[in-house]
């Protein structure tokens, strides 16, 4: 290419090619840039005012521009939220990997059966999230589910987790596990099929017995998609909200209000705008740090080399 | 496949045939047959809820929380949902995901295709940008979203409600997209150029058609992603638009608790994505990590 672009002819090609591409870059960009950018800036503009749409002449006051984020350093209620995030966001995530990487290890066969089961093995994470909360909303409800019916006909009645404060969240965190399992068994299973052979043949000549394989070859090529998917699952927990709103909507109390839900109700409910903006504005903040872990991490390098 | 490898640790293995396991160890016939049955039944212990929710759906009126495995499959449910609101939400929910899948696809295709063939020297910020907007929790969008409709009277429309689901769409048309244009080679474009073709008749005659496959998966994303949403139609709509998802909830709150209704909805809602998901399957992986790809 490089005579042609010696001539002028070409110089001008080149020109146009340009002029071409930006005709085909910058409507997107515009969009993106009007429905993101402008948002996330307005959503920090109000989290510097005490906007309530209840209180008239709240909107553009900007005279105490930090004191939604004061006051989030002295809100025991964030502070609650901020923890049963945590808990929740560990347990579940914990729990997916866990359950995704033992059920990908059974179904790593090659066979037409295998393959089918595979398949559905995958319907809890396609569902909208809306039905899996209903699914489990039935489950969890004494009269309705068909499990408390058994536990009560043997004898074992339980009283129903959703409504007990210690246990409602760990409710939340295995319906979200049921959901979500198949990402990380999908991921596994991807990674399993680049596993070469020679080494798992090597490693069993020499004698090594099957867990010192799994533990020693298998889990060392798998541990860069565990961590990706478990970071992947981690923002993407932040997000969680039809659960939690089906299920226990931030109760019994405030047992299941986690940060996102917290920032939904300070909106939604009370038209504490200003503080709800801040709220996000901090989740914001995590969401990116936890990105840009992942950017650091590489996963295309990890996953596709 | 009739040949057998041998295997010289332990040549009494041998006989089964190692390729079709990629284990270390070769499966004897009766842990195989073991194996299978538990695939089964661990399979039908994690489809349990859902397949619960299902069969309530079909479940007459009056027996809805039964729990005798046999009975007539009715639906009664089905025909009550029909006479209500709920076609309307069921319309708008794919009124609101075409519009959103189509406008997103307009816009990003482009922009994934100069993407993956112009190294300019903001792109890297540029791909971090869109990046970032497939992360950001969603309601650090709702709060200002709400607002603005507010002002401008978008609230409750479908039009709004597919502008809001653009800003997840167009970052997955683009990520998704990127890959596919990325597998298709330059020179045939050259080769177009040089036949007198500008830079978008050569790639609307001869790299669209080749990524074919990869934009009938990407607007399948797009459509299920708007289709699955619920936090944002929740809040930016009550009556006039408001989308299948959350007119099931109605069922939950001010009706009382109908669950033969909240089933036969929950059974509607997903019945298309089972059925998108199924033609899709071979992209999954890169569908759901979309913007977590290079």
């Amino acid at each position: 290419m490089t005579f042609f672009n010696l001539t002028g002819a070409s110089l001008g090609w080149e020109h146009s090619r340009r002029r071409a591409y930006l005709a085909g870059l910058l409507p997107a960009l515009v969009v993106l840039g009007a429905i993101t950018l402008l948002p996330a800036l307005f959503l920090l503009a109000v989290s510097l005012t005490p906007l309530s749409l209840v209180k008239p002449g709240t909107a553009f006051d900007f005279s105490d521009p930090l004191g939604n984020y004061r006051e989030l350093l002295w809100d025991g209620r964030f502070h609650n939220s901020v923890l049963l995030q945590l808990h929740l966001s560990t347990v579940s995530v914990a729990l997916q990997l866990a359950v995704g990487l033992g059920v990908a290890l059974l179904l790593n066969v090659r066979s037409r059966f295998f393959e089918a089961i595979r398949a559905a093995f995958l319907i809890p994470m396609v569902l909208p999230p809306i039905v899996v909360a209903l699914i489990w909303k039935i489950l969890y409800t004494p009269d309705v589910s068909p499990l408390y019916r058994v536990l009560d006909s043997v004898g074992l009645p339980v009283d129903s987790l959703i409504t007990d404060p210690a246990l409602a969240i760990w409710a939340i965190g295995v319906a979200e596990t049921w959901q979500w399992f198949p990402f990380t068994m999908l991921m596994v299973l991807a990674t399993l099929q680049l596993i070469p052979d020679d080494p798992l043949e090597a490693a069993r000549i020499d004698g090594a017995n099957r867990w010192q394989v799994f533990r020693h070859i298998t889990l060392a090529y798998l541990r860069p998609a565990l961590v990706v998917c478990g970071l992947f699952r981690l923002i993407d927990s932040f997000k969680a909200f039809p659960l939690i709103y089906v299920l226990t909507n931030g109760g019994p109390g405030s047992a299941t209000e986690v940060t996102n839900f917290y920032g939904f109700i300070e909106a939604f409910n009370f038209s504490y705008w200003g503080y709800a903006s801040a709220i996000a504005v901090i989740m914001l903040l995590g969401v990116f740090a936890v990105s840009w872990l992942v950017g650091r991490l590489g996963w295309n390098e990890v996953h596709h080399d | 496949m009739t040949d057998v490898l041998p295997i010289p640790a332990k040549p009494l293995r041998a006989r089964v045939d190692v390729r079709s396991s990629r284990r270390p160890w070769p499966l004897l016939k009766g842990r195989r047959i073991g194996l299978h049955v538990a695939a089964l039944a661990l399979l039908l212990a994690v489809l349990f809820p859902f397949l619960w929710m299902v069969q309530m759906a079909f479940r007459p009126a009056d027996d809805v929380l039964g729990d005798a495995l046999l009975f007539r499959p009715t639906l009664e449910n089905f025909a009550s949902l029909w006479q209500g609101t709920f076609p309307r939400s069921f319309v708008n929910s794919l009124l609101v995901s075409t519009l959103s899948t189509a406008t997103s696809l307009a816009l990003g295709v482009p922009a994934a295709y100069v993407l993956s063939r112009w190294c300019f020297r903001a792109r890297g910020r540029v791909s971090l940008w869109i990046l970032a907007t497939r992360m950001a929790p969603p309601i650090a969008f709702t709060i200002p979203f709400f607002l603005a409709y507010r002002w401008v009277g978008l609230q409750d429309t479908v039009i709004g409600l597919a502008l809001i689901y653009m800003t997840f769409n167009i970052s997955i048309v683009i990520w998704f997209m990127q890959t596919f244009f990325a597998a298709i080679p330059k020179a045939l474009e050259e080769a177009a150029w040089i036949d007198g073709c500008g830079v978008w008749q050569a790639f609307w005659r001869v790299t669209l058609p080749l990524a074919a496959p990869g934009l009938a998966a990407t607007a399948v994303f797009c459509f299920i992603f708007s289709w699955n949403d619920f936090f944002f139609a929740l809040i930016l709509t009550r009556t006039n638009a408001i989308t299948a998802p959350v007119a099931i909830t109605n069922f939950l709150q001010y009706e009382g608790w109908e669950w033969g209704k909240i089933a036969a909805g929950g059974t509607l809602v997903m019945l298309p994505v089972l059925v998108f998901t199924l033609l899709v399957r071979k992209y999954l992986v890169r569908g759901l990590t979309a913007g977590g790809l290079k």
